[in-house]
C-alpha cells in the first residue's frame, strides 16, 4: 500500500482533487472497505483522498423527504430517532453492518460506492426508491439507486466523483419497511442472503398499494424483485398472499452457489425471508408504528 | 489425599498473570521486538503440487532495502518432523501443497520484504496432485512422498505409500461378535478441516551472537521441542540455542512445533541481524497447523436389549502435505472410537493419509471430536431404532471402576455415570422433545492427559515470597496459577507469594510442554516434589533457630510451626542465604506408566490414556424449519475432572473448549476447491462471536486420580470433544434429520428436510 | 514516498510523528510508539484486538489511517488505569476470570468501555451485542459478559 495523501476541507476542494485524479484516485471515508482491499491488493490507487476533514456532509435532513449525506456512519442511522417507525428496516440494515467498531466509521456513501452485492442497507435503500447524488467538476446528478449499482464494486459514478448523499421520499401513512438477514453465524457477518421489504396498504387496511421487495447476495448487485412486487399490489395482505410474493422471488432470482451457501439454499432462504419480512411490515402497520 | 483444610488448592483465586494482561503490559511474542530487528517474510507456491524448474533472487536482491534472501541451497539440507522426518525448511525440488514454503526474505520494511517476495521469479511446472482422501488411496495414486520408505520415523509406525501410518487395536473376535448381535449398525461420517483460531498469530524474533549462539523469542506451546528441531534445522547444539516464550495469545495445539522460528533463526545468522517473522491471517488458514479432516465409517453390533457385542470402524485423517501429528492422531482416534464403553470385540483403524494440501497438525484433542462425533451419533441412532433411551442406552454398556479400557489398562476413578447423571438432570432429559422444532442432545466420552516429565526450581526469597522457575510455558489456560496454587499449598503461603518465572530453555528446567491437558497436572506434582524436597530443610532450620525436634513442625501462614513457637519463612531464607546458600530445591515429576495389553494394538503410537478424564455434554435446542437455523437454549457440560485446582479456570476450560467445539460443529471449515483454500480469510472463516455463544453450565465432578496432584486430571481439551455430537443429536431429536458431516450448517438442515419432505420420509 | 508529520494525542499525551501516508494508526502505536498494549492479528477489521477508543468510540485500529487521527482523541488500553488503580472494568476482568491467553483482552476492554460509557446500565444481552466485534477463542465470552455487567455495577455505584 503506496499513495499520495490527499485531505481536503471541503466538498469543493474534495470535488477538485477528485477530478485531478480521476481513476488514480479514491475517496476514503471508513475505510472499511478501501484500506481492507488495499492491503489485500485488490485496488492501488495512487491517490487516496480523506474525507474526514470536509464539513457537511454526514447529516441526516428529515422533512417530507429524507435526505443522508454521504458520510452518515452506520452507527447514526442505527441511532437516528427520526428512522424508528416507517423505516425501521434502515435501522435493521444498519445495525447488522459488521460489529460496533465497523459501524462506528463506516459511511453509507462508502457501503454505497462498494456496491458489495451483499451489502446489508443497500437492499433498504433500493426499497426505497433512493436517489443517489453525485458530484463532479460538471455539477451534480442524481441517479436512481437501480441505475446506480452496475455489478460488485461497480457503480455509475464517473471517475473522479464524489458521491455526497442519498435520498428518499418519506413512505406514506400506513407503509412500513422491515429487514431480514442470513448468514452462519449472528454478528460480523457477510449475508447469504438478506431482504428488505418495503409494504404500503391502503386507507382500509385491506390491500397492498404499494410492496418492495429487494434482495441481497442473489444477484450481481442489491436486485428488486419486481414479481413479487406486482404480485403483492393490489392483494390483501395475507399469508399466502406473502407466500405466493417469496416463491415468485425466489424463481426470479439467479443466485451463485460459493463458498457461504449453494444457490438453492439462496433460493430457499428468498423464499422463507421475502414473506417473513412482508409479515413483519404488516404487524408494524397495524401496531400503528408506522 | 490429605485430610487437612486446604486452603489455597480449590480455590477460585484470580490468576496472578492477569494484571499485566488487562493493563496491557504482558508481552507476547508478537509484540516482542529487539534494537535493529528486520521484518522476515516468506514466498510460498501457487502450487498443489509441482516441480521447481527454477527459483531466482536477482532482481529481488537488487532492491532497497533487502538485507537476505534464502532458499532450499541456502539452509542445511535436514529432514525434520514430529513423528516422521520428512519436512524440509523451504520446498526442495517440488512443492506439495499451495502455502509451502519456498524462500524467505528478511528486509528492512515490510513493504520492501513485500517488494522482495513479489520480484522472486520461480517456474513451476504442475504435477498430478491428489487433492482428497479417495484420491490418495485409490490404488495407483500418484505419491505425495516418492522417497517416503527412506524417511526416519517412530518404527511402530505401519507406513505404506499415501498411508504415513495405520493404527490398529484388536481386541477379541469381531466376527463373532457381530453374529452374537441381534441388530448391525453401519455408518459414515465426515468432518471438515479446522483452525485454531488463536487471536495472536504465530511470531518469532531470532538473535544471533558473537558466540554463535541464537536466541529465539517465541509463542510455542514447546521450547524445549522447538530447541530440538532448530539444532536439527541449522545444524548448531542445542546448547547453543535458547528458546524463550514471552506469551503466548493462545494456542490449541497450533504453536507446538516450529512454525516461524526457524525462518527468523536462518535469516538472521544470513543477515546479521535480528530478524521477526511473524505470520498473516492468511497464512495461518493456508499453511498452518490445522485439525485433520476426517471420514469415519463404524459397525456396531448390539443385542436388542441394548448391549454392545462389537464394533470395527475406520478412521482416516487427511493430514495434508507432511505427516505432522498426523500419525500420532491416528493412533489416538482408535481409543476415541472405541469409546468409554465395555465391548469385548473390537477391530479399529486409525489412518493418517497424505494428501496435497497444508500439512495438519495437532488441535486440542487430536482426533477427539472427529472420532466422538461418529461413536457418539451412532450410539444414538442405535437407541432410536431400538426404542431405548440413549441415556439408558449408554449407562447399559459404560465403563466402570476396575473395568478394562479398549487396550486392556484398568480404569480407575472412573466419573463417568456422575458426569451422564447430571448432565442429563440439568438439561431436563425426562422430556426431551419439549415442542415441536426443539430437541435435546448427549453426548459422552473419555481422554488422557498426557504424560511427559516436567522439573521445577523453588527458592524462598527473604521477604517471604517464592519463585517457582518452570520449563512450561502458559498458555492462557492458568495452568500456571494451577501450579503456584499447589506449591503455595504445600508451603503454606498464599498465591500472591509465589513469583513464576517459565519457559527458557537457559534458565529452567525442562519440560514436556505445554500440550495434551497436562501442565498443572505435571508441574503441579513437580511443584510437590520440590516442597517435599524443601522441607526438610526448613524444617531442620526451623528446629534449630526454635528449639524444637524438626518432626514437630508444620507449615501454616507463611511460617514454620511448632508447638506454641513460629519462624517466618522470610526469616529462614534470610538466615540460609546467609550461611547455607540459601533455601532452594528442586522437584520432577512424570506419572507412572500406564499398563496396557501390547498384544492388542499395533502401529500405535498412543496405546493408553493416562489419568483418564471422563465427560458428558447435554444440549437443549430449537431449530427453524424453513432457514435451519439453530438456537441453542441451554448447554451442559460435566466432567470429571479428578479435583478441581481452581474452579474458575476449569470453567473457563470448559467455556472456551466449547465455544471451539461449537464452532467446529455448526459453522468452521476450511474450505478447499482444487488444493486450493476459498476461505482464506476471517471474513469466511467462521469463529463463533459473542452472540453466537450460549452460556454454558459447567458442573465440575471429582473422582480424584491416583497420579495427579490432589486428584487432578487433565481438564483443557476435553470439552472440545463432545460438541459436535450432542449438537447432532440434538438436531436429530428435533427435526428427525441425522446430519453426519460436520459443520451441521443451516443450509444442510434446511435442504435436508425438504429433501426428507419431498421423499416422503 | 513523502512522510507526513502528524501530532497525535493518545491517552492524554501529545505525540509528534513522521510517518508515510499508508501506516495506519495500529502501526504508529505499535512500532514507532512502542504501545503494544494495543493488538495485531487479521488486519482485515475481523478480530476486534486492535481496537481503541477514538473520540470515545470503539474503531479497529488496523483499518484507519494514522493520517486521519490528528486533531483527534485516542484512548488506547495504556490509558484506562489511573492514578488511583485499576479501571473498574478492569478490575471486573480479573475477579470474574475473565482473562486467558489475555490477547484479546485490550480490545474487549476498550468495547466495553465505549459500550458502558453510552449505556451504564448494560444488560448481558446488550453486552453481547456491543462486544461481538471481538473475538475471543479461549473464553467463550461468558466470564467476559459477567465481567462487563459486574463492570457496570460497580461503575454505577461509584466504584
Amino acid at each position: 500500500m503506496s499513495f499520495e495523501y490527499h485531505q481536503p476541507a471541503s466538498v469543493a476542494e474534495a470535488v477538485d482533487l477528485g477530478a485531478r485524479f480521476g481513476a488514480e484516485g479514491r475517496f476514503l471515508a471508513g475505510g472499511t472497505d478501501l484500506i481492507i482491499q488495499m492491503r489485500r491488493g485488490k485496488l492501488a490507487p495512487r491517490h487516496v483522498i480523506s474525507l474526514h476533514r470536509v464539513p457537511g456532509l454526514d447529516g441526516i435532513e428529515v422533512n417530507g423527504a429524507v435526505q443522508l449525506g454521504a458520510l452518515v456512519t452506520h452507527r447514526a442511522i442505527e441511532r437516528c430517532a427520526a428512522f424508528a417507525g416507517r423505516l425501521r428496516g434502515l435501522v435493521e440494515g444498519a445495525e447488522v453492518v459488521g460489529g460496533h467498531q465497523i459501524r462506528n466509521v463506516g459511511t453509507v456513501g462508502g457501503n454505497l460506492a462498494n456496491a458489495s452485492p451483499a451489502a446489508d442497507v443497500v437492499p433498504v435503500l433500493l426499497a426505497l426508491d433512493a436517489r443517489v447524488a453525485c458530484l463532479g467538476v460538471g455539477g451534480e446528478r442524481a441517479v436512481a439507486l437501480e441505475d446506480f449499482l452496475l455489478g460488485p464494486g461497480h457503480t455509475a459514478c464517473r471517475p473522479g466523483e464524489l458521491l455526497i448523499g442519498v435520498a428518499f421520499g418519506m413512505p406514506d401513512a400506513r407503509t412500513a419497511t422491515a429487514f431480514l438477514k442470513a448468514g452462519r453465524r449472528r454478528a460480523m457477518e457477510i449475508s447469504v442472503v438478506c431482504v428488505a421489504a418495503r409494504l404500503g396498504l391502503d386507507a382500509g387496511g385491506e390491500r397492498c398499494v404499494s410492496a418492495r421487495v429487494a434482495l441481497g447476495a442473489v444477484a450481481p448487485t442489491a436486485w428488486r424483485a419486481r414479481d413479487a412486487e406486482r404480485l403483492l399490489e393490489g392483494q390483501p395482505p395475507t399469508p399466502e398472499v406473502f407466500r405466493e410474493a417469496g416463491r415468485a422471488a425466489a424463481a426470479a432470482c439467479r443466485p451463485i452457489t460459493d463458498v457461504r451457501a449453494s444457490a438453492r439454499y439462496r433460493q430457499v432462504l428468498v423464499e422463507t425471508l421475502v414473506p417473513r419480512a412482508l409479515a413483519r411490515c404488516l404487524e408494524r402497520i397495524r401496531r400503528g408504528a408506522s | 489425599m490429605t485430610h487437612r483444610t486446604m486452603t489455597v488448592v480449590g480455590k477460585a483465586l484470580p490468576r496472578f498473570d492477569a494484571p499485566g494482561k488487562v493493563t496491557g503490559t504482558a508481552v507476547y511474542a508478537a509484540d516482542f521486538a529487539v534494537p535493529g530487528m528486520l521484518v522476515g517474510r516468506v514466498l510460498r507456491s501457487p502450487e498443489a503440487h509441482a516441480r521447481i524448474v527454477r527459483l531466482d533472487f536477482t532482481r529481488a536482491r537488487a532492491l532497497p532495502g533487502v538485507r537476505a534472501i534464502i532458499g532450499a541451497a541456502d539452509v542445511p539440507d535436514v529432514r525434520y518432523g514430529g513423528a516422521i522426518k520428512d519436512e524440509t525448511v523451504f520446498a526442495s525440488g517440488k512443492v506439495r501443497y499451495i502455502g509451502q514454503p519456498v524462500a524467505a526474505v528478511a528486509a528492512t520494511t515490510p513493504e520492501a520484504a513485500e517488494a522482495a517476495l513479489a520480484a522472486i521469479e520461480v517456474t513451476y511446472e504442475p504435477l498430478p496432485a491428489v487433492l482428497d482422501l479417495a484420491a490418495a488411496l485409490a490404488p495407483g495414486a500418484p505419491l505425495v512422498h516418492e522417497e517416503y520408505a527412506d524417511y526416519t520415523a517412530i518404527p511402530v509406525f505401519h507406513r505404506d505409500g499415501n498411508v504415513c501410518n495405520r493404527a490398529r487395536i484388536v481386541v477379541g473376535d469381531v466376527e463373532r461378535g457381530f453374529e452374537e448381535a441381534d441388530r448391525i449398525f453401519e455408518h459414515r461420517f465426515r468432518t471438515a478441516m479446522v483452525h485454531q483460531g488463536y487471536t495472536e498469530p504465530r511470531a518469532a524474533v531470532a538473535q544471533w551472537d558473537s558466540s554463535g549462539t541464537v536466541t529465539v523469542w517465541s509463542n510455542t506451546q514447546l521450547p524445549f521441542e522447538v530447541q530440538n528441531t532448530l539444532a536439527e534445522i541449522l545444524q548448531t547444539p542445542p546448547s547453543r540455542i535458547r528458546v524463550v516464550v514471552p506469551g503466548i495469545g493462545g494456542g490449541f495445539g497450533g504453536k507446538l512445533r516450529v512454525g516461524v522460528e526457524h525462518f527468523a533463526a536462518l535469516l538472521a545468522r544470513r543477515a546479521g541481524r535480528p530478524v521477526k517473522v511473524a505470520t498473516t491471517s492468511e497464512e495461518e488458514l493456508t499453511a498452518a497447523y490445522p485439525r485433520q479432516g476426517a471420514v469415519i465409517e463404524l459397525k456396531t453390533g448390539v443385542t436388542r436389549d441394548g448391549r454392545i457385542t462389537a464394533k470395527s470402524g475406520r478412521i482416516c485423517f487427511d493430514t495434508g502435505a507432511f505427516a505432522g501429528s498426523g500419525p500420532g492422531v491416528a493412533s489416538v482416534a482408535t481409543l476415541v472410537l472405541a469409546g468409554p464403553y465395555r465391548i469385548p470385540n473390537l477391530h479399529l483403524e486409525g489412518l493418517a493419509v497424505y494428501t496435497n494440501k497444508t500439512n495438519c497438525g495437532s488441535f486440542r484433542a487430536p482426533s477427539g471430536p472427529q472420532s466422538n462425533f461418529a461413536v457418539e451419533s451412532q450410539m444414538d441412532i442405535m437407541a432410536d431404532a431400538l426404542g431405548l433411551d440413549p441415556l439408558d442406552f449408554r449407562l447399559r454398556n459404560i465403563v466402570r471402576e476396575g473395568d478394562e479400557g479398549p487396550t486392556g489398562q484398568v480404569l480407575h476413578a472412573v466419573g463417568l455415570e456422575e458426569c451422564l447423571r447430571k448432565a442429563a438432570a440439568a438439561i431436563g432429559w425426562h422430556d426431551r422433545r419439549p415442542e415441536p422444532g426443539r430437541g435435546k442432545g448427549l453426548a459422552c466420552g473419555w481422554w488422557t492427559t498426557t504424560g511427559g516429565s516436567s522439573g521445577v526450581y523453588v527458592k524462598i526469597n527473604p521477604d517471604g515470597t517464592v519463585a517457582l522457575n518452570t520449563g512450561a510455558a502458559e498458555i492462557g489456560t492458568g495452568a500456571l496459577t494451577g501450579a503456584a496454587q499447589v506449591l503455595a499449598e504445600e508451603l503454606g503461603v498464599g498465591l500472591e507469594d509465589i513469583r513464576v518465572v517459565s519457559a527458557d530453555t537457559f534458565a529452567t528446567p525442562f519440560d514436556f510442554g505445554a500440550q495434551g491437558s497436562r501442565t498443572a497436572f505435571a508441574v503441579g506434582g513437580a511443584c510437590r516434589a520440590a516442597a517435599a524436597d524443601l522441607r526438610p530443610r526448613l524444617f531442620a532450620l526451623a528446629a534449630a533457630q526454635l528449639g524444637v525436634e524438626p518432626e514437630a513442625c508444620t507449615l501454616a501462614d507463611r511460617h514454620v510451626v511448632a508447638g506454641g513457637k513460629r519462624i517466618a519463612l522470610a526469616e529462614l531464607a534470610r538466615l540460609s542465604q546467609q550461611t547455607g546458600g540459601g533455601l532452594i530445591a528442586q522437584g520432577t515429576f512424570i506419572a507412572p506408566a500406564t499398563t496396557y495389553d501390547a498384544k492388542r494394538v499395533e502401529g500405535h503410537a498412543y496405546p493408553a490414556f493416562h489419568s483418564p478424564s471422563f465427560h458428558a455434554h447435554a444440549v437443549d435446542l430449537s431449530v427453524d424449519p424453513e432457514t435451519g437455523e439453530i438456537a441453542i437454549h441451554r448447554y451442559v457440560v460435566a466432567q470429571d475432572v479428578g479435583f478441581a485446582i481452581n474452579p474458575t479456570y476449569i470453567e473457563g476450560q470448559i467455556e472456551g473448549g466449547v465455544a471451539q467445539g461449537l464452532g467446529q460443529a455448526l459453522s468452521e471449515e476450511i474450505v478447499y476447491e482444487g488444493g486450493r483454500v476459498l476461505n482464506a480469510n476471517l471474513t469466511d472463516y467462521k469463529m463463533p462471536t459473542m452472540l453466537d455463544m450460549p452460556r454454558v453450565e459447567s458442573i465440575l465432578v471429582q473422582h480424584p486420580g491416583a497420579a495427579g496432584p490432589y486428584g487432578a486430571k487433565g481438564v483443557g481439551e476435553p470439552p472440545n470433544i463432545e460438541p459436535p455430537a450432542a449438537v447432532a443429536n440434538a438436531v436429530a431429536a428435533a427435526t428427525g434429520l441425522r446430519i453426519t458431516t460436520l459443520p451441521i450448517t443451516a443450509e444442510k438442515i434446511a435442504l435436508g428436510l425438504r429433501d426428507a419432505q419431498a421423499a416422503g420420509t | 514516498m513523502s512522510r507526513l508529520g502528524l501530532s497525535l494525542t493518545i491517552n492524554g499525551e501529545r505525540h509528534d510523528v513522521l510517518t508515510e501516508p499508508h501506516r495506519t494508526l495500529l502501526d504508529v502505536l505499535r512500532v514507532d510508539l512502542g504501545l503494544t498494549g494495543t493488538k495485531e492479528n487479521c488486519l482485515e477489521a475481523e478480530c476486534g484486538v486492535c481496537t481503541v477508543l477514538l473520540d470515545g468510540r470503539a474503531v479497529n485500529s488496523c483499518i484507519v489511517l494514522a493520517a486521519q487521527c490528528e486533531g483527534r482523541r485516542i484512548v488506547t488500553i495504556e490509558g484506562l488505569a489511573g492514578d488511583g488503580g485499576l479501571d473498574p472494568i478492569q478490575q471486573a476482568f480479573i475477579e470474574h476470570g475473565a482473562v486467558q491467553c489475555g490477547y484479546c483482552i485490550p480490545g474487549m476492554i476498550l468495547s466495553a468501555k465505549a459500550f458502558l460509557d453510552e449505556r451504564p446500565e448494560g444488560t448481558e444481552a446488550q453486552v453481547r451485542e456491543a462486544l461481538a466485534g471481538n473475538l475471543c477463542r479461549c473464553t467463550g465470552y461468558q466470564k467476559i459478559a459477567d465481567a462487563v455487567v459486574a463492570a457496570a455495577r460497580s461503575r454505577a455505584r461509584g466504584r
